[in-house]
């Protein structure tokens, strides 16, 4: 039994058929229904090891993460892996741990393996890598932005801006003894975010204390330390603003730990607005950080991508057509700083 | 081909449209609209991301609707199927689109560009869920969101407005100079509908857009504005239930209209009957649609240009309501008295304001020069 066989019995094409196996998106739902109903009734799977030989394809997309433990990439894994269930493909979740060994085998497995198009963090791969990738074509896109020049589409945001938008919050709420925990300032998000903060500082005559710049782990652990660093501290901060939520879980814990009271004694901003954001006392005041979107938008750029790489006629795109999508960031106003504007928690900015 | 018109380019067989809301959210209610003969169809805002509308969201109340709803429920990749759908089946549509930077939008105009939408209405002036300050207010952002949607199609794009802005005149040479074909006006007022005394609880829980009839005259002054301020073409959008609601947006600017909320509470039929009875006026009138188009604008004034004239009121006939004092309760100077079930009219108190002409069920003053 093949794929005529099923375009027979359906009374279509077998390129309509074939569409529904692999862009099912171009197909009615009804059509889409109907066919995929006969090709049960008929016991007919296609022929996958075929499938990829004939298309030069394998249905599958990789996802490379750094970190599984944080939520923000599962919420960016949940939007590539949405987009590519509904073009019909797999998604591939790899977990570098941040580890350059780890990072590399997942290349050289891709690549191998030919995974039809991959989606990365930038900033968490080491150049080399990136420049392999360049080189063998594989459709990439990255989310982040990074300098360089490097050709891949991108989806990135603006974490200076982030950050400095959470501190100038701080100061609009009358604070000036604002600290920063910062995150691994090896990546540039978190390097962004330290300028972040100390533009808004600069920006409102406020003398930096270097001594409340302190640096954490990037998980609950590290923020819990860092602020309890901060808090023991004979001058401790009115207010300190946290490079990630997971790491302002920490340091609310801490804070409360040390007899402080989250905001009277010591308000808190974090930053990404991860799901718990709104469940933890006080609720979270935060950054907005896009992360569902920007993982929807990503694979729709990778599909975009592989799309153009696999039609023949170049005559409505350039192949190596780069797209950059900017998402900007909000700040999610709730408890934890002090504030005293409601219209804003309402409507955020 | 009374109704006929031209709009950025688009030949429609008639000016009337149906609006980017829950009536256009799939291909079976955007047909419906189609078949009930609107010449196209906005369809519900399409975004990047698929957010929860919360419930209830929406709320009616002496004819006007407030909703706290946001965008479609459906991902762009269903719209993109949606629309080839539609075009399939021979209908005009137009995409509502709505996103946070000008690359996101230019993304999803794209998209919906090459699925083969007719023209693209871009929603930047949603009153709630996106700040206090409307998108949409903001020239630069305006600017620079039209111009990289016009770079990534080659379709019309119209921009829809907000009536929350004071710079109405400068966002319309804005978007016009950026290359927008069109401008449609108004989106939704932010609006609180009601409060429930025994709760202390607002009737929906939290800031809203208020559609429906009470809108009219703010989307009418709109519309005027907007066409005073720029070439290209307006699309009248807010409160219109009837034909002359219609004709009245299009005396004022409008080239085409957009119907909505009342397609809730009439259902479709609304649309045929606005085109019916736009089509039997004009041709009473020996008039085309596009023959009235900003007809009324002429007659729209600066105070300087009004001149004040010795204008009084004057009772037409006796009054025929013996117990309505709708006219004595309103003067406001004590002009007007109710003796025995007849008006007693004290002319030289009377300053010419005109109340009593529009309060009257029975339209029976008028003002008449009284020097």
């Amino acid at each position: 039994m093949n794929i005529r066989d099923v375009a027979q019995r359906a009374g279509v094409s077998v390129a309509t058929v074939s569409r529904v196996l692999n862009h099912p998106d171009q197909v009615t739902p009804k059509t889409r229904e109907r066919i995929l109903e006969i090709m049960k009734a008929m016991d007919y799977t296609p022929n996958w090891f075929a499938r990829g030989l004939n298309l030069n394809r394998t249905g599958v997309i990789a996802l490379l993460i750094p970190n599984i433990m944080n939520p923000i990439y599962t919420e960016i894994a949940k939007g590539v892996e949405e987009v590519a269930h509904n073009k019909g493909y797999y998604t591939l979740l790899c977990n570098s741990e941040d580890s350059k060994e780890k990072e590399a085998a997942y290349i050289e497995m891709l690549l191998h393996r030919k995974v039809d198009g991959l989606i990365f963090i930038a900033g968490h791969l080491d150049p080399d890598l990136m420049t392999r990738i360049e080189e063998t074509r594989l459709p990439a896109v990255m989310i982040g932005k990074i300098e360089g020049n490097w050709q891949f589409s991108a989806v990135y945001t603006d974490y200076f801006e982030g950050a400095r938008k959470a501190t100038a919050h701080l100061i609009e709420n009358g604070y000036s003894g604002i600290a920063h925990i910062t995150g691994n300032l090896r990546f540039i998000e978190s390097a962004e975010k330290l300028n972040g903060y100390r533009e808004a500082l600069k920006n409102a005559d406020i003398q930096i204390n270097p001594k409340w710049i302190i640096g954490g782990e990037e998980t609950i652990e590290g923020g819990y330390l860092a602020a309890k660093r901060l808090v023991r501290n004979p001058n401790p901060p009115e207010a300190i603003f946290i490079a990630n939520d997971w790491m302002a879980f920490g340091a609310i814990d801490a804070i409360k730990t040390e007899g402080f009271r989250i905001p009277e004694d010591i308000a808190v901003v974090g930053f990404d607005n991860n799901r718990m954001s709104g469940l933890v006392e006080p609720k979270l005041t935060t950054v907005n950080l896009p992360v569902y979107k920007m993982g929807l938008t990503a694979s729709r750029l990778l599909f975009d991508e592989m799309d153009t790489l696999s039609s023949t006629s170049e005559s409505d795109e350039k192949a190596d057509q780069k797209q950059q999508i900017f998402l900007p960031l909000t700040i999610k106003v709730r408890n934890s700083c002090g504030h005293q504007d409601r219209i804003k928690a309402i409507f955020g900015e | 081909m009374r109704l006929k018109m031209d709009f950025m380019g688009l030949s429609l067989k008639n000016p009337v449209m149906v609006a980017a809301g829950p009536w256009s959210r799939n291909p079976e209610t955007i047909m419906r609209s189609l078949d009930a003969g609107a010449s196209a169809v906005v369809t519900e805002t399409i975004a990047m991301e698929v957010r929860q509308n919360v419930r209830p969201w929406i709320y009616s109340k002496n004819e006007g609707y407030q909703n706290v709803r946001l965008y479609s429920d459906h991902a762009l990749e269903q719209w993109l199927i949606f629309i080839r759908q539609i075009k399939k089946e021979g209908g005009t549509v137009i995409a509502s689109i709505m996103a946070h930077s000008p690359s996101e939008m230019a993304y999803i105009a794209k998209s919906v560009y090459k699925a083969g939408a007719d023209a693209i209405e871009l929603g930047l002036s949603i009153p709630h869920g996106e700040g206090v300050a409307v998108m949409g207010s903001d020239p630069d952002h305006m600017y620079n969101s039209v111009k990289r949607v016009i770079q990534s199609v080659d379709i019309p794009v119209m921009v829809k407005f907000s009536p929350h802005v004071t710079n109405i005149s400068e966002l319309a040479k804005v978007v016009e100079k950026a290359g927008a074909s069109g401008i449609s006006a108004i989106d939704t007022v932010r609006s609180i509908i009601g409060v429930d005394l025994e709760t202390s609880k607002p009737l929906l829980a939290t800031y809203g857009g208020y559609s429906g009839v009470p809108i009219k005259p703010i989307g009418l002054a709109t519309v005027a504005s907007i066409a005073q301020s720029v070439k290209i073409p307006v699309c009248g959008i807010g409160g219109i239930s009837n034909w002359s609601d219609g004709l009245e947006y299009m005396m004022l600017g409008a080239s085409t209209i957009q119907i909505g909320s009342a397609i809730m509470t009439l259902g479709s039929e609304v649309i045929s009957d606005v085109i019916e009875g736009m089509d039997k006026w004009l041709e009473q009138k020996r008039l085309r649609a596009e023959g009235i188009v900003g007809k009324a604008l002429s007659n729209l004034k600066s105070f300087d240009e009004i001149e004040i004239l010795p204008y009084k009121a004057v009772l037409k006939d006796a009054c025929p309501e013996s117990s309505c004092e709708t006219c004595v309760v309103g003067c406001l100077v004590g002009a007007l008295e109710k003796k025995n079930g007849n008006i007693v009219y004290h002319q030289e108190l009377c300053n010419g304001c005109g109340l009593c002409v529009s309060l009257c069920k029975d339209q029976n003053f008028e003002l008449k020069w009284r020097l």
